[in-house]
């Protein structure tokens, strides 16, 4: 993958021809060795105006012949190409897949960035001027009422993210923060503050997929790759702390597996928003309803915790550039489960790892499982 | 409008119109009278997109039969009050004229 930035100089599209280099470069093939790509992007056109990303890439990375497809989930589109990747291989259709998620967001000034992900919300919903923090704000307000959890707790959830993305080289943010900054930042949507949000940003992450055997000694297994749809309206779920569509995809991952919540040793979870993780927490059975905020006051979450979660820094600090950003959750659960990481970064033996990419406020869910050699 | 529409097959309620009924499949839906909700969570935008008011007050608000709504508050509320849908509303301006809809305001 790239490293993650505000700003990139460097186009969408050569962003993904880096992160397809580097991701085949790890994997010891060529592209030549690749029989289909899945790129994962959300607005090319709206942020960057550039059309045929697919196409693109495998131009530039030389390939003919081959079959190529652009995926677009909003932001899941990075792990609904991961899905498309592996469905091709599991079929037997493809035997090496390729699939890469970019997007370039510092293009679009923040009003026009907004507008266009506003533009994913149904119609009666766009008219009322909502964005995506909006339903953010609702959730956590509600979450705060109903549970002991504090303004303070939800708080933690970014100094954790911020402090696990220090020593992440291709974290957006290398800068600690702590439950003051977060307290003093303006609001965006109450209650939540700006960094109770993750940014825009630039990047883009790839990852190869092929059956069977590996060219690598460490290869990582696919265990699962399950994705699920909730409803298009948000208010159209009557209860506003569900994201059925996280809970649905989370279960059919772990039946496909063959393991559950209790056999993960870490997870990557789609922190749009600070309240996102203990929802979606809840939701994949990794703490019990309305009790994950717990989890995070006791530092069972943090880097040395019995289930860290967001060890690379999360959408809050990694970064979100969305059609890259399910790929980069891969990316870290794989580094994970290898042991290529630093110490200082570095989660203790683990050997299973779940990741949840969500689109919208959770209009579409992909939850996908790993398991390590270890 | 101020009018949830109603499923004419099963009853189920929505704000948000669609083609077929989540429920039950039906094609066919009725407008009926929200009646009275309460309001569920509410919070305040203060980065909204262009043309939007900023800050925008937004509540969610549960109405009989389990159609929840997401709209702007027509004035201050909190967790807890009833409310009722009013219109038409100017929601929000964009290249084309304005967009007008419903927002939530007190029980009278
Ligand atoms: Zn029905």
């Amino acid at each position: 993958m790239t490293a993650f930035a505000t700003a990139d100089d460097r186009s969408l599209l050569d962003l993904l021809l880096v992160a397809a280099e580097r991701a085949l470069d790890d994997a010891d093939r060529d592209p030549a060795d690749v029989d289909s790509v899945h790129v994962g992007n959300m607005a090319a056109e709206a942020f960057n105006r550039r059309s045929g990303l697919a196409n693109a890439l495998v131009g530039g990375l030389g390939m003919t012949g081959v079959t190529a497809r652009r995926v677009e989930n909003t932001s899941a589109s990075g792990a609904s190409a991961f899905q498309s990747a592996v469905a091709a291989v599991a079929s037997g259709r493809s035997e090496r897949a390729l699939a890469v998620g970019g997007e370039k967001m510092s293009a679009a000034d923040t009003a026009t960035a907004t507008e266009i992900i506003s533009r994913i919300t149904h119609d009666r919903e766009y008219e009322q001027g909502v964005t995506l923090p909006s339903f953010g704000g609702l959730a956590a307000a509600a979450y705060l009422r109903e549970t002991d959890a504090d303004r303070r707790d939800l708080a933690r959830v970014a100094v954790k993210n911020h402090a696990n993305a220090y020593a992440n080289e291709c974290a957006q943010f290398n800068k600690r923060i702590d439950v003051g900054d977060v307290l003093a930042s303006p609001s965006v949507a109450s209650p939540l503050r700006l960094y109770d949000c993750c940014p825009t940003s630039d990047g883009a992450a790839a990852v190869v997929v092929e059956a069977g055997a590996a060219a690598t000694d460490d290869p990582v297994t696919v265990a699962a790759c399950e994705s699920a749809t909730g409803t298009h309206a948000v208010a159209d779920r009557t209860d506003p702390l569900e994201i059925e569509s996280v809970r649905v995809a989370g279960e059919r991952a772990y039946d496909a597996a063959g393991f559950g919540a209790d056999a993960i040793d870490l997870a990557c979870i789609h922190d749009a928003f600070t309240i996102l993780e203990w929802l979606e927490m809840e939701e994949l059975g990794l703490a019990p309803e309305g009790r994950a905020w717990e989890r995070t006051r006791d530092g069972l979450t943090d880097l040395d915790g019995e289930l860290p979660v967001n060890p690379g820094g999360g959408l809050k600090a990694r970064g979100h550039p969305l059609g890259a950003t399910g790929i980069s959750q891969v990316i870290e659960l794989v580094w994970q489960l290898r042991g290529d990481l630093p110490d200082e970064r570095a989660v203790d033996g683990a050997s299973r790892g779940l990741a949840v990419n969500v689109a919208g406020f959770g209009n579409n869910a992909v939850c996908t499982l790993l398991e390590g050699d270890a | 409008m101020t009018e949830l529409l109603e499923c004419r097959d099963c009853g189920h309620r929505t704000f948000y119109e669609k083609h077929r009924c989540p429920e039950c499949g039906g094609a066919e839906f009725d407008g009926v009278a929200a009646g009275t909700g309460e309001l569920l969570s509410v919070t305040t935008v203060h980065v909204t997109p262009d043309g939007v008011r900023e800050p925008n007050a937004l509540g969610l608000a549960a109405f009989p039969g389990g159609a929840n709504v997401v709209a702007q508050l027509d004035e201050t509320l909190s967790i807890g009050d009833g409310v009722r849908l009013v219109g038409d509303r100017e929601l929000r301006a964009t290249d084309d004229g304005p967009l007008r809809g419903v927002r939530l305001a007190a029980v009278e």
